[in-house]
This record gives C-alpha cells, sequence and structure tokens, in this order.
C-alpha cells in the first residue's frame, strides 16, 4: 500500500465557547490513501467538520498531528499552510461559496491565478476541459447567480479540481441540495475519482450520498466509531 | 503574459467589479469624494487667483513688494487703513539715509517715501462760485470799466445770483412744510434774508450800492447753501516722480503729472467721482454700470429704482450751477435732445433722469453730451489750488493750499475704493500738513519770532518774511473759499501760497526730510523672503530701527483675508474629507463584514492574506481615485467654464480690489490639484485600512459556516 496523503495520529481539538471548552475531536486517527473515495458521516456537532477543517490545513489540532502530504500542519506558517491549500487540496463546500462577480470560466481559473505557474493558454485548456467534464461549457461566460444550485455546485467542483490537488474535501456537498440532484453530484466526483485518481474526502449525514463512497468512517461525539468499506475501488 | 499578471490582474477585476455590485455605496463614496475634491481644486484655485489679484493690487498700487517703517510705531503700518483710523507710525526723521542705506541692498531697485493720512478739503459752494464771478464784474464796473459784453455778463451773473437765492427760498419753504416750530424760529432769520434777496427792491438797491448788496449776499445768503463745505481726502505724500516710475499702474487719467520737484496733488479719480462729481451724474454712471456689467435692470432692481428716483427730485446741484443765460441754453437742448415742448428746465430735468431701461442709454448720452459741458461735472477743477487741512503732529491744524493737477487712477483697479480713494501728494506739501518741521517751516517760525521781536529786524522785512510778498488780493483768485478755510487753520495759515506753487525742490530736498514709512521695489519681486532678510540686516548695520514687512502685512486687514479665505476654505475641506473618511470607511467595512465568505473562500483556496488585503484596498483606492480624477476634472471644466463666461464679476467696490480687475478670471491652481488627490489618496488609504485588516483576519473556517 503507497504511503497515505493524510495520516491524522491521536488528534484531539478543543473549541472555547465563552468559559467552557468544547472538545470537538477527542483522539480521532486516520489515514486516507491516494485515489480513495472516502465518506466522514455523523450527525450535526459529531466533529465531522472539525476534522475536515484539520484534514484540509485550515485548523490545526490541540494536539497529536495531522501530516498532509507528508508535512505535519502543526510546524507550519500560516502561509505556508495557505501554500499547502493552494497546491495540494481542492475545497468544495456547503453553500458553493463561488465569487459573485467573476463568471463560471473565471471562478474555475481563480486557483490557477493563485497558483500563478500556468500560462494564459494551459489555463484556458484546463478550465475548459473541467467546464466540459462537469458539462457546463456553454456557461462559461455566465455568471453564478445565474445558475441553479447543482450547476453551481458542479462549478465549484471543476474550481476544486482545476489546481489538480492530490486530495480534494468536501463539506456535506449536497446539503445545499435536492437529492437527485445532490446523488449526480457525488456521482460526478466519483467519475472524477475513477478518471483521474483524485482522492476525495467528504462528510455527509445522508445514507443515499454515503452509500456511493468506498468507504465511510463514522464519527460521533468527537470520536471515530467504525470504517466500513462499502465498494472498494474497482 | 507572465503568469503572475494574471494574479494581480484578477485581483484588480474582483475589486472593480465589486465596485460595480455595490452601486449604492459606490455613489455614496463617490459622491463624497467628488464634491471634496471639486471644492479643492475650485476653492483653492480661487483661493490662489485671489491671492494673486491682490498681489498684483497691492504690489502694484501702493505696497512694493516691502515696506519699512519705524519699528518703535505704536501701531502696525496699515497701507489701506486700519480699524477705523489711519495708524500711528513714529516718524522716519531723515528718509535720506534710510534711502541710502537700503539701496544699497542687492535686490533692492526703489525706495518709494511715504506718509499716508487722512484730510478735509474744502470743496466749495456754488453760491460762492457765482458771487465771485458778480464780485469780479463788480469790481470792474467800480472801476469805470464800462462795456456792452462786461454788462450782458454782469447781467447774467446776477440773475444767476438771484435764480439761486429763489431756489434756496423754495427749499426752504418745502423744509419748512416738514420742520418742527423750533426749527422754524431759528431759520426764521434765514427766512426772511432769503425773502429779501429775492425781492425786486433789494435788487434795485444792488444798483445803487453795490459792494453794500454783495456784502449781505456773502454774508446772509452764501452760508446757506448747503452743497459746498468739506470732505474728506486720503492721500500718500510722496515722491511723486519715484512714485509714477516705481508703480507703473498709477496713471494720469486726467489733467497733468505734476511737474518734477513742484508741490501740487493728484486726485483719486474714483476718489473724485463718489465725492466731488455732481451727485446726478454719479448716480448715472452707477446704474450704467449695474445695468453693462451686472446685467442689473431698472425694472426689476430696487436699487436703481431709488436711484432714478433720487435723480428726479435731486435737482438743485445741477440748476444751481447755471445762470441764466446757461439755463436757457440747457433747456434748449433738453427740448431737442427729448423732442419735448416744455418750457420749464427743472420739468425738462425730471424727464431727462426720469430713465427706463429702454431709453437709459439715449438719456445718458444726452447728459453727458449736451448737458455736461454746462456744467462743472467736479467740485473741485483740475487746476484749481484746494486747502487741506490736517491735524498735524504738535495738535494744531495744519492748512496747505495745493494745486490739483489732475486725476490718477490704478490700471485695473480703477473701480476700486482701496485703491481708488487715494491721491498722490507731494511730500513737501505732506510735511507741511504732517506737522513735522521743514526748512520753509522753520523759516517761517523764525519770521513769526522776528515780528514778536521787532527791534531785531527792520520792519519792511519782518513785513515781506511774513506775508511773503504775496501780492495784491486780486491775485487770490478764489478768496472767498479759500479764506474761510485759512481762518479756521489759526496760526498755521499758509503763507505765500503763490511762491510755494512755484518752488521746484530739488532731490535732495525731497529726500532729506520726514517720511512715515518707504515702499521697497525690488528687482526679482519673487526674492521676498530673502531680501527681508537682507534689508532687515542692512538696518540694524546702519542703527535705522526700521521694521520691515512684506506687502501683505503692509497691507493690514486687507491683506489678510486671503489668509482668512485660505482658513475657512480649508476648514471646510478638512470638514468634508473627515466626514469622508468616517463614511468610506464604514462603507467598506460594512462591505467587508459581508463578503467575509467569500474572503473566507479565497483564503481556503489557497490566496494569501495579501492578496485579500490588497484587494480591498484596490476597491478604496480605485473608487478614491476614480471620483477624485473626476472631482478634479469637473473642477477645471467648472473653472474653465467660468472662464469662458468671462469670470466672476466683481460686484462690489471690494470684490474689484480682491480680482484686481473688473472679473476675477480663476486659473486652475497646480496646487489645488496635488493637494486635492493628495489627499484623496490618504483619504483612501486610511479609510480603507481597517477593512482591509478585517479581511486579514478573516480565517479560511469562515467559508466553511453553513448557510443559515
Amino acid at each position: 500500500m503507497s504511503a497515505p496523503i493524510v495520516s491524522v495520529e491521536n488528534v484531539f481539538r478543543t473549541y472555547r465557547l465563552g468559559k467552557s471548552e468544547v472538545q470537538a475531536l477527542r483522539g480521532v486517527s486516520l489515514e486516507i490513501h491516494p485515489g480513495e473515495f472516502l465518506a466522514v458521516a455523523g450527525p450535526s456537532g459529531s466533529g465531522k467538520t472539525t476534522l475536515l477543517n484539520l484534514v484540509g490545513c485550515v485548523d490545526t489540532p490541540t494536539s497529536g498531528v495531522v501530516r498532509v502530504d507528508g508535512r505535519d500542519t502543526s510546524a507550519l506558517s500560516e502561509r505556508a499552510l495557505t501554500d499547502l491549500r493552494l497546491r495540494r487540496i481542492g475545497f468544495i463546500f456547503q453553500s458553493f461559496n463561488l465569487v459573485a462577480v467573476l463568471s463560471v470560466f473565471q471562478n474555475v481559473e481563480f486557483p490557477l491565478l493563485l497558483q500563478g505557474e500556468a500560462t494564459r493558454k494551459e489555463r484556458e485548456q484546463r478550465v475548459l476541459a473541467l467546464l466540459d467534464a462537469v458539462g457546463l461549457r456553454e456557461h462559461a461566460r455566465h455568471r453564478p447567480s445565474e445558475l441553479s444550485g447543482g450547476q453551481r455546485q458542479r462549478v465549484a467542483v471543476a474550481r476544486a479540481l482545476v489546481g489538480r490537488p492530490r486530495l480534494v474535501l468536501a463539506d456535506e456537498p449536497t446539503a445545499n441540495l435536492d437529492s437527485t440532484t445532490g446523488a449526480t453530484i457525488i456521482d460526478l466526483m466519483r467519475d472524477l475519482n475513477r478518471r483521474d485518481g483524485t482522492t476525495f474526502l467528504f462528510s455527509t449525514h445522508d445514507q443515499k450520498v454515503m452509500s456511493h463512497a468506498h468507504a465511510v468512517v463514522r464519527i460521533a461525539d468527537g470520536q471515530l466509531q467504525a470504517r466500513e468499506t462499502l465498494n472498494p475501488a474497482a | 503574459m507572465l503568469p503572475a499578471t494574471g494574479k494581480v490582474k484578477v485581483l484588480f477585476r474582483i475589486a472593480l467589479r465589486n465596485l460595480a455590485a455595490g452601486r449604492a455605496r459606490t455613489a455614496i463614496i463617490g459622491t463624497i469624494l467628488l464634491v471634496g475634491t471639486l471644492l479643492v481644486v475650485v476653492g483653492s484655485s480661487l483661493v490662489e487667483s485671489v491671492d494673486r489679484g491682490m498681489r498684483s493690487s497691492i504690489q502694484g498700487s501702493l505696497g512694493g513688494q516691502l515696506q519699512v517703517y519705524d519699528a518703535r510705531s505704536k501701531d502696525e503700518l496699515a497701507l489701506y487703513g486700519g480699524m477705523g483710523r489711519e495708524p500711528l507710525l513714529e516718524p522716519i526723521v531723515d528718509f535720506s539715509r534710510v534711502k541710502a542705506e537700503l539701496e544699497k541692498v542687492p535686490n533692492v531697485k526703489r525706495v518709494i517715501p511715504m506718509g499716508i493720512d487722512q484730510a478735509l478739503v474744502a470743496t466749495g459752494n456754488q453760491i460762492d462760485v457765482a458771487l465771485e464771478r458778480l464780485r469780479a464784474d463788480v469790481r470792474r464796473l467800480e472801476a469805470g470799466e464800462d462795456d456792452p459784453e462786461l454788462r450782458r455778463r454782469y447781467q447774467a451773473h446776477q440773475a444767476h445770483v438771484r435764480r439761486m437765492v429763489t431756489l434756496l427760498r423754495d427749499d426752504l419753504k418745502s423744509a419748512r412744510a416738514l420742520a418742527d416750530d423750533e426749527l422754524l424760529r431759528e431759520r426764521k432769520r434765514d427766512g426772511d434774508d432769503l425773502a429779501r434777496a429775492a425781492s425786486d427792491d433789494f435788487w434795485a438797491g444792488f444798483e445803487r450800492d453795490r459792494l453794500a448788496g454783495l456784502e449781505f449776499l456773502e454774508n446772509r445768503i452764501a452760508p446757506q447753501g448747503m452743497e459746498g463745505g468739506m470732505t474728506y481726502v486720503r492721500y500718500v505724500g510722496t515722491d511723486l516722480d519715484a512714485f509714477m516710475e516705481a508703480f507703473d499702474r498709477a496713471h494720469v487719467v486726467e489733467g497733468e503729472r505734476v511737474p518734477s520737484g513742484h508741490r501740487g496733488i493728484l486726485l483719486g479719480k474714483w476718489y473724485a467721482e463718489e465725492y466731488l462729481k455732481i451727485k446726478n451724474a454719479r448716480r448715472l454712471d452707477k446704474i450704467k454700470d449695474a445695468r453693462d456689467f451686472q446685467r442689473r435692470r431698472i425694472a426689476t432692481d430696487e436699487e436703481l429704482r431709488r436711484w432714478v428716483k433720487e435723480n428726479t427730485n435731486q435737482l438743485s446741484e445741477i440748476q444751481m450751477q447755471l445762470d441764466p443765460l446757461q439755463a436757457e441754453e440747457a433747456a434748449a437742448r433738453l427740448r431737442r435732445g427729448l423732442g419735448s415742448a416744455e418750457r420749464d428746465l427743472s420739468r425738462l430735468l425730471v424727464e431727462l433722469f426720469s430713465t427706463t431701461d429702454a431709453d437709459f442709454e439715449k438719456k445718458y448720452r444726452l447728459f453727458y453730451d449736451e448737458l455736461a459741458p454746462l456744467l462743472q461735472l467736479y467740485k473741485i477743477r483740475i487746476g484749481d489750488t484746494i486747502t487741506i487741512k490736517a491735524p498735524s503732529r504738535s495738535g494744531y491744524y495744519s492748512s496747505v493750499n495745493v494745486k490739483v493737477y489732475g486725476f490718477v487712477e490704478f490700471r485695473g483697479l480703477e473701480k476700486s475704493r482701496l485703491a481708488g480713494v487715494m491721491s498722490l501728494l507731494d511730500l513737501m506739501t505732506w510735511r507741511d500738513l504732517y506737522g513735522y518741521l521743514t526748512k520753509e517751516k522753520a523759516e517761517e517760525v523764525r519770521a513769526l519770532r522776528d515780528q514778536v521781536g521787532a527791534r531785531q529786524v527792520p520792519r519792511e522785512s519782518a513785513e515781506a518774511e511774513l506775508f511773503g510778498g504775496g501780492g495784491p488780493a486780486v491775485e487770490k483768485q478764489r478768496a472767498g473759499r479759500i479764506d474761510e478755510a485759512a481762518l479756521l487753520a489759526g496760526i498755521a495759515r499758509p503763507a505765500r501760497t503763490q511762491d510755494l506753487a512755484a518752488q521746484a525742490y530739488s532731490q535732495e530736498e525731497i529726500d532729506r526730510g520726514v517720511a512715515l514709512n518707504a515702499a521697497l521695489i525690488l528687482r526679482d519681486p519673487s526674492r521676498i523672503r530673502a531680501t527681508m532678510e537682507d534689508v532687515e540686516r542692512a538696518s540694524r548695520r546702519a542703527g535705522l530701527g526700521l521694521k520691515v514687512v512684506d506687502w501683505q502685512k503692509a497691507s493690514g486687514l486687507v491683506g489678510q483675508s486671503v489668509t482668512m479665505f485660505r482658513i475657512v476654505l480649508y476648514t471646510a475641506v478638512l470638514i468634508i474629507f473627515a466626514v469622508a473618511l468616517v463614511i468610506i470607511n464604514n462603507a467598506m467595512v460594512m462591505a467587508t463584514l459581508q463578503r467575509v465568505r467569500e474572503i473566507g473562500t479565497m483564503r481556503a483556496i489557497g490566496a494569501q492574506r495579501r492578496f485579500v488585503t490588497a484587494m480591498l484596498l484596490v476597491e478604496t483606492a480605485a473608487v478614491s481615485l476614480l471620483f477624485g480624477v473626476l472631482g478634479a476634472v469637473l473642477g477645471a471644466a467648472a473653472l474653465w467654464a467660468v472662464r469662458a463666461w468671462g469670470g466672476i464679476p466683481a460686484t462690489n467696490d471690494q470684490l474689484y480690489f480682491f480680482f484686481s480687475g473688473p472679473a476675477l478670471l480663476p486659473a486652475l491652481g497646480t496646487t489645488g490639484v496635488a493637494v486635492s488627490l493628495g489627499l484623496v489618496l490618504v483619504v483612501s488609504m486610511l479609510s480603507g485600512f481597517y477593512p482591509a485588516i478585517i479581511a486579514m483576519k478573516v480565517t479560511p473556517v469562515e467559508a466553511m459556516a453553513a448557510d443559515d
């Protein structure tokens, strides 16, 4: 088995809420390997978002070690963490989070501009290829406000993938969509996982959505319950 | 294209599109900034233009670039008058030393001595003038001369006096109708005298004893002619030749320059118009000005209507001047000009002065072309010798006679009271008035002393000294006018007027004596500061004890008005920009808070803090610059439009001075543009600073928050 992209070792994460402390994660350990299509399931308040934040390098653990692409996130500076996110991780948000004033094309292009490596031509090729893949090429010039929820989330998927990340994180990607649309988004993600071998980690509390994953880790009260393998990768 | 420029491009794209998206917010911020810069650009350009105008007015009319005066003076020098009175300055006892020392300073081109003061001047009385003419005729008749021409003039002059008496009697009658009892008693004797002078008996008796008749008229009637008397004149006593050369704005509009080294006065043209001209003529001029330059109309303007009414009511000043022959001629001319059949002159005059917008120009021309040549338009004529009385240093009134050589005007300041009220007086006469001992005065005092101690000197020579060989009284042609003032003058009675008028003084005599202040004309007028220090040093070295001030300080309150304008303007600007700062800051904070999720998303995706900070700063800077430049351009356009429309008209005489001409043509000030854009940048950076900090603190976690 290849080296994990993400390894979480006995991680605790405590938040301070006023005077009381909330333990969002209590000794979580997890490994994610390249090519996985993994779901984190659990009721709200169970700690799934906290886990995703830690894996996504937008947060660091109170104790324990989170390694992303082999690097201990607690040891990295803010700038280095940002750079790590830019180059290694793609994000898909529950509320799509597109930049309202940019067109579909420009939204997808945005991470490439931040990376500042691809030439204009390369960018155009990659953006259009991804828009083809998510089926929104004709909408390239539209603004997000002109699209439906499902279409917006597909733009978000394209944006998450355009920088060729090793890992794509999706926090409740279907929560704001009806179940049919949600299912198509998950299928899209799964297709891309199959096609390019991109690793996906998404959280959900929806049984139907879960069923599309290779494996599900269940989380409750800040602790991982079990890891079930549903559909091993083909 | 370099890949990195894509990042900068998208940063600008997002910032600008956000501005476009938040249209209301952008409009509010933009409007404030636009108004602010517009105000700065227009306001400061106006202030700079006024500053330039004032600089030119003051430097070119009286101030020069620097002024010096005695450092021990109680008051500060105020060339255009201080708070209600002339400032008290210690005299510079020997101006020639000041001149010699200061002319050594390399950048000093000229040193012009000055002494500014106000005094009373006798303006004469129409009855006096008419009686004087009559007396001249009588004198020739008494001397045995007789010819038809003399007879004819004698008759006309006699009739003129009779006419005046009649007019005075009528005036008194109408005054009686309004007056109370006490006034009636007081003026009963006047009325009786007038009744007597108007009667046929009196004039029948006049033929028998002309001198007694004249005596009565001069003593009892002439004092009742109220229109004459005294008026104030403000003058600068100076080296006239040097002054005219140094202040090239000054030029003689009528008459001639005072001959080199001679005594004489050039009356301010504006002063002559305002104080010496027949009131009706002055009002016609003012109506014309108002119509031509301020586009005011008689039909709609209260003030113009009042002037027209005053012109039709107040005719005696004109009628008094005309003897019957002239009155007949005037009536004939007016009948022709007005196309009227009216016989009565006063009705014709009423018709002439009842001007409307339709016939004003025609009647104005009629007045000046036909009537004015028959009149003495100004109470003082060029060539007259006038008597000026001023309280001297020693407390008594000095009184001198001085010949009027002409009217003087300052180019570009023709209508300014501040500049135009000033008359130019020769320095020697000024010194007499000022009461400081001059050579002639010293001699006169010696002569007086000699008279008291008569034994020391032969009687003949004492008399000659005393009366200066003044010649027979006949030569004092306008004795009636001069004597009264001269008598009031007490011991400072003007001696040897004729001699003094003929005497020419050398430059040395002019320089060697007292002055109150001196104007310095610089070779390079831009180096005021540096030269000021040089002059101070020169004064210290030579022990002159002078205080040196620049033109602005020297002009007193007038010069400080620009500073006042500036303070007001910049206070307003400061307030506007402070308000702008608060509002922009507030709006940007709101906008930032609304975009927390978006910013968080960008941060999550991989945008560094400086990217989002820069994005917000670009947003504020862009809106500020856009509207700032727009405001500046609009300001420039507004100024251009004002210029194209002929500038801002000087609607009163003060503005005339500030603008240094009939209109202010504001030029776009580079300072204004620079200051406004600088302010805009500072304000935008300051107001963008806090929102940028907020943006910097947004964590990527914010992006994860679920919709509520």
